[in-house]
């Protein structure tokens, strides 16, 4: 009565299930998708198209022209805000590196309890804690003619008159920068360090080589997919900035984040758009780098 | 014969719990010495101290005739091959090997010529000529044990540390590094030290074994010696191969290929014990025959399957297993 061929072999059977479970696992990403169409791409073709747009006083108009282009290239203004945008981001890059790989050094490679570990990077993100205005608006009375490192600096002798480069400087816009985003570079880089097998340092130094030099051939090279993602966060945040730059430098430093500001409050929207996708293309293009800098791809 | 290595009275505790205590071996230049023991004998321990990672609290390491007790690991002239072979991801082949020439702090080969000349001759030895431009993450993992060694020889080391090499290969694999070990130990005259919790390993490789148990060197002998007298009936255990049976006053060990099983009685005066058939084990060319011989023990018999046929066996049924008393070592209970 029952044939082997009554009896459905399972990899007939088999295939329709298999292709009815790929598309099934794909629409996981549909709202994730749905909302970077709405939210993400949609929003940045609308402003590449409003940035050719007809400017007014008032109004923009629909009609394409390429005078709001101009007038940011031609505007020596305008090209300032670019460059300081470029100079405050890489000064902010170094100082988060300088400062956090170190910090970074010491969490991932030479604290190797994993309790402590996490404690350490805890005590990293307190700051956080607090809100964002707070944290920028607590350097003013830290760097102010009479604030507290001026009064510490005047007690111990070192300076006569209080620095007046502190505060509403460039250098405070670096300092107050800095403080919020260096934490960004030390996670990824103490991450990266704490996966470094000790039996690698072992086998470097049974192979002669001195601490300095293990640092560099392979400590280093093995943390830079870290170096490279938390550079990639501080650029892409800093790249973005104004409320630092206006708080702390009385608004006499502008970067592209601040012309978009003033721009958009004056309703000026086919301008702000030219710097939206001037500070996009920017952003874009130091990321891409990056990536290609880390080979990120093969790392993680 | 010269020492290439000697230890003497070492000792070493972590947090007050000893981990190696007062160890003195001595080595003699080209040979090959494994070192066996159960995890927890304190190997790794004894291999991180000659090798430099780890100072001991007392006693000294001497390297031919010069104490390096006080020397950090790179000014020992000692080669580590490490268990997880410890290779930089970030490297090649070639430059995973070349790094001691290039990077060392003592006398560095600036010349890269030099460097190529001795990274592709060690490459050689091990067997991966043409393997230079691959990255470590791409091969497997007896190429890796390969690279690791010839990272470890080319900058010509006196003596060569291997943690449990053959541990993280498959069983094949296994077989093929421990003749290519012994080839290559013989090629190049070093002194190699061997650590590994497997008997066999331990037997068939080492020109001489030290058997690590409870942090001490229990005994160090030939293969043929240690495997044919172990010196305490702890040894015999760890050698898996022997049959312990109590006898009053000590224990009476019996090897387990030296077993005859029969459904007769004993005579009398004869040196036997009977024992209920549970199980037998077949492993290929060998096969292990399992037999209860009361209060939970267990005996067994080994049958070597190309010199002779193992009986057929009934589970369930009692049998008697007898030796001859010359092959039985009796060893006094240790109080």
């Amino acid at each position: 009565m029952l044939s082997p061929t009554t009896n459905p072999p399972a990899a007939l059977a088999a295939p329709p299930i298999r292709a009815w479970r790929l598309p099934a696992a794909t629409w996981l990403l549909a709202p994730g998708m749905l909302w970077m169409a709405l939210f993400l791409v949609l929003p940045m073709l609308m402003m590449v198209y409003v940035s050719f747009w007809t400017q007014t006083t008032f109004t923009v108009e629909p009609q394409l022209t390429l005078e709001s282009w101009v007038t940011f290239f031609t505007t020596p203004a305008y090209l300032d805000a670019l460059l300081t945008t470029v100079w405050l981001w890489l000064a902010v890059l170094l100082a988060s590196l300088v400062i956090g790989y170190p910090v970074a050094l010491y969490i991932g490679l030479f604290v190797r309890n994993k309790v402590i570990q996490t404690g350490l990077l805890v005590l990293c993100v307190i700051p956080f804690w607090t809100s964002f205005l707070i944290r920028i608006l607590a350097w003013r009375p830290m760097l102010g003619s009479e604030g507290a490192v001026n009064l510490l600096l005047m007690k111990a002798g070192l300076i006569q008159e209080p620095l007046q480069v502190l505060l509403y400087s460039p250098l405070s816009v670096v300092i107050g920068m800095t403080q919020i985003y260096v934490v960004f570079v030390v996670g990824p880089v103490a991450f990266m360090l704490s996966r470094i097998e000790p039996s690698l340092i072992e086998a470097a130094r049974d192979l002669g080589a001195s601490t300095l030099t293990i640092l560099r051939r392979i400590i280093l090279p093995l943390s830079m997919p870290g170096v490279a993602v938390g550079a990639i966060f501080v650029t892409i945040m800093v790249l973005g900035e104004f409320a630092t730059a206006s708080a702390l430098s009385g608004r006499k430093v502008n970067m592209l984040g601040n012309i978009i500001v003033t721009q958009v409050g004056s309703l000026k929207w086919a301008f702000a758009s030219v710097v939206g996708v001037v500070l996009t293309a920017l952003t874009a293009l130091v990321v891409a780098a990056l990536l290609k800098f880390a080979k990120l791809r093969e790392e993680i | 014969m010269s020492a290439a290595l000697t230890l003497s009275g070492v000792s070493k505790a972590y947090a007050g719990a000893a981990v190696l205590r007062d160890i003195s071996l001595s080595v003699g230049q080209g040979e090959y010495i494994t070192i066996l023991g159960p995890s927890g004998a304190g190997k790794s321990t004894m291999l991180r101290l000659i090798a430099g990672f780890e100072r001991p609290d007392s006693g000294r390491v001497l390297v031919g005739n010069a104490d390096v007790t006080a020397k950090p690991a790179h000014a020992r002239g000692i080669g580590v091959v490490f268990q997880s072979f410890a290779l930089f991801p970030h490297l090649n082949v070639f430059d995973n090997v070349a790094f001691g020439l290039r990077y060392r702090a003592e006398q560095p080969v600036r010349d890269a010529n030099t460097v190529r000349t001795a990274v592709l001759d060690v490459l050689q030895l091990v067997g991966l000529k043409g393997f230079e431009r691959r990255q470590v993450t791409e091969i497997s993992g007896g190429q890796k044990q390969r690279v690791a060694l010839a990272r470890c020889l080319v900058s010509q080391p006196r003596l060569v540390l291997l943690d449990e090499p053959l541990g993280a290969l498959d069983a094949n694999l296994r077989n093929q590094m421990t003749t290519e070990l012994a080839r290559i130990q013989r090629q190049i005259g070093a002194t190699f030290l061997h650590v590994t919790g497997n008997e066999q390993e331990a037997l068939a490789m080492g020109d001489r074994v030290a058997v690590l148990d409870g942090g001490s060197v229990v005994q160090f002998d030939r293969p043929r010696a240690l495997f044919e007298r172990p010196a305490t009936p702890r040894i015999a255990q760890l050698l898996n191969a022997y049959n312990h049976i109590a006898a009053g006053d000590g224990t009476w060990l019996i090897r387990n290929d030296l077993v005859q099983v029969s459904t007769q009685d004993a005579e009398p005066g004869a040196h036997a014990v009977r024992g209920q058939y549970v199980a037998s084990e077949y492993a290929g060319s060998r096969v292990l025959a399992l037999f209860d011989v009361g209060a939970g023990r267990h005996f067994e018999v080994e049958y070597h399957l190309g010199h002779s046929r193992p009986p057929v066996l009934e589970a369930g049924r009692s049998y008697t297993l007898c030796w001859n008393p010359a092959d039985a070592q009796k060893h006094p209970a240790v109080h």
